[in-house]
């Protein structure tokens, strides 16, 4: 069986700078895949690719058996791809409820049905109280929940989450990790999760993918890829790694 | 508290006028006409500017599309006003989508100096095409008609009842627009232009295809500022190149918008309701005697109009007055 995304020897470059240098994996429907590498790896420049921000020099990327390469955003979010962003990007002039319902409007043109669709979202992510304030006054912690919501609001079959949980308390970054649990049992859906923090991204991912200056170094289960002699010296340097 | 506000708004709005015209005076039924105009014009730029939150300063080109086209039908078919406004509509929407599709892969002042440059571009076209009357424009004739309602229909009122009849025509395409521009803010369009507006990316990712809603907002906009030509041009008799393309067939909405609230439904309508019968003030109290001529009713006009931009730069909708009318 296809994989549910297959990335086939992806190249972007910008300029002199290869950010992704061919790279190759795919993810199967159910998993939880974690993303990880060192700052400026090229995670961020994958996920743009796969959700039609950029598009690969080279390669091909298909979802589901549909390529979508040169795809635009809006017609892969309607695919079944739906992402969060680093650096969040509420809509911050209307309210959380409102952010949620401008997902939800993918999937129905009803405004009454999108409605009633976003409040379950924002209990189920957490945010009932703060449904009607306008979304620039939320906590980083929950702007990264509601960015979650209006992203399930569209319905995606794969969810792809670039840093969910970096610059988070350790209280907050645990809720976070409880709320992408529950995401994948209660909702089904695939995730994708780009950390560069270990110990949030280990143990909830099934299948780790390690990116290092635009080439994947390793690929497997999270228990093998932290013994990985390529990992431990791209995070921690040479020295340490020829000991 | 809302709901009697809103009742008697309507109340003053229909009653108005006619004490006025009891009396024999035409003059304040045609400011409210210009306020009326304003106000329309208002709501109308509101969907482009304040919620899909691109700066277009070129609107009026439509408001001169509508004139123009429903003069002709008029003039050349004997098309009536109204069904030629519904021409006008059509026409307008249709040439902005293809003018404003190049420019939405333009952002912030981008888009903002593009709007300027089609209206630049528009002022020669109607100087000079003479199909259109080139510089000398089109005379729209008078034709009477007997009876209330065939000259309502007409949409061409003369004598002592001019005034009072534009201003009901008036108040009629205001209404329709503000029902309309209710119904946009709360359906899907109105989610989606404020989406657009605050995040173009993260609109994207969510499945909105921000140049096509970009689009689409600036075609309402285009929609309403040709209904508004349309009757101006049946005011005026007549529509000519300099007359409405005139900038301040764009600015004046758009200071009304900002001054009102940008954004808001009602913003507009506050901010025609405020800057229109200042300047009608401001021309027929410093206009006039010893310093007449001068200019000086347009600078305190503007100084009044700096005053409430720097004071309160969300406009006046914006301030607290939940909690002072409580």
């Amino acid at each position: 069986m296809a994989s549910l995304l297959a990335v086939e020897s992806a190249t972007k470059r910008f300029g002199g700078l290869v950010a992704n240098r061919s790279v190759s994996f795919g993810i199967e429907a159910g998993e939880i895949v974690g993303l990880i590498g060192p700052n400026g790896a090229g995670k961020t420049t994958l996920f743009n690719c796969i959700t039609g921000y950029m598009h690969p020099d080279e390669g091909r990327l298909a979802f589901d058996g549909t390529d979508i390469t040169h795809m635009r955003p809006e017609a892969i979010c309607g695919l079944g791809i739906a992402r969060t962003w680093q650096i969040v990007r509420a809509f911050g002039r209307m309210t959380a409820l409102e952010n949620v319902v401008c997902g939800a409007l993918k999937r129905t043109n009803r405004v009454s049905e999108a409605r009633a669709r976003a409040r379950e979202l924002i209990d189920f992510t957490g945010l009932e109280g703060r449904a009607d304030m306008p979304a620039a006054t939320l906590t980083l912690a929950d702007k990264k929940r509601l960015e979650i919501a209006r992203a399930l609001a569209t319905q995606p079959r794969l969810l792809l989450l670039d840093e969910a949980m970096s610059g988070l308390t350790p209280f907050e970054a645990s809720m976070a990790v409880q709320l992408v649990r529950r995401i994948h049992v209660e909702l089904k859906v695939t995730l994708c999760v780009v950390e560069h923090v270990m110990e949030v991204v280990m143990p909830l991912s099934h299948r780790v993918v390690v990116l290092d200056y635009g080439t994947k170094i390793a690929d497997g289960a999270p228990e093998n890829v932290v013994r990985n002699e390529l990992v431990i010296s791209a995070y921690l340097g040479e020295r340490r790694a020829a000991r | 508290m809302r709901r009697i506000a809103l009742a008697l708004g309507v109340l003053a709005a229909i009653v108005y006028p006619i004490p006025l015209q009891l009396q024999g005076y035409t003059y304040y039924q045609t400011v409210g006409f210009l306020v009326l105009i304003t106000a329309m014009l208002g709501l109308g730029w509101n969907v482009i500017g304040g919620w899909a939150g691109q700066f277009d300063f070129g609107p009026q080109v439509f408001f001169a599309v509508g004139a123009y086209v429903a003069a002709l039908l008029f003039v050349r078919r004997g098309v009536d006003a109204w069904l030629g406004m519904l021409a006008a509509v059509a026409v307008a929407m249709a040439l902005c989508a293809v003018l404003t599709y190049p420019l939405t892969g333009l952002r912030g002042h981008y888009f903002a100096i593009a709007t300027v440059a089609i209206w630049m571009i528009a002022q020669p076209i109607g100087a000079t095409w003479e199909f259109i009357g080139g510089s000398q424009g089109l005379f729209i004739p008078v034709k009477p008609h007997a009876g209330v309602v065939s000259t309502a229909l007409s949409l061409q009122f003369t004598g002592p009842m001019k005034a009072l009849g534009y201003y009901y025509s008036a108040l009629v395409l205001f209404a329709v627009t503000l029902a309309l521009m209710a119904w946009v803010e709360r359906s899907k369009l109105g989610y989606y232009f404020r989406a657009v507006r605050d995040d173009q990316e993260a609109a994207e990712g969510i499945g909105i295809d921000s140049r096509r809603y970009k689009v689409v907002a600036r075609s309402v906009t285009a929609a309403v500022f040709a209904a508004a030509g349309v009757l101006y041009a049946f005011w005026a008799l007549s529509v000519f190149p300099e007359q409405v393309l005139e900038l301040n067939w764009g600015t004046l909405p758009i200071m009304a918008t900002v001054v009102g609230g940008i954004g808001r439904l009602w913003g507009p309508v506050l901010g025609a309701v405020i800057l229109i019968p200042i300047s009608q003030i401001m021309s027929t109290t410093l206009g006039t005697g010893p310093l007449a001529g001068r200019g000086i009713d347009l600078i305190v006009y503007g100084i009044i109009i700096i005053l409430i931009a720097a004071f309160r730069p969300t406009g006046l909708l914006s301030l607290p007055w939940g909690r002072w009318l409580r």
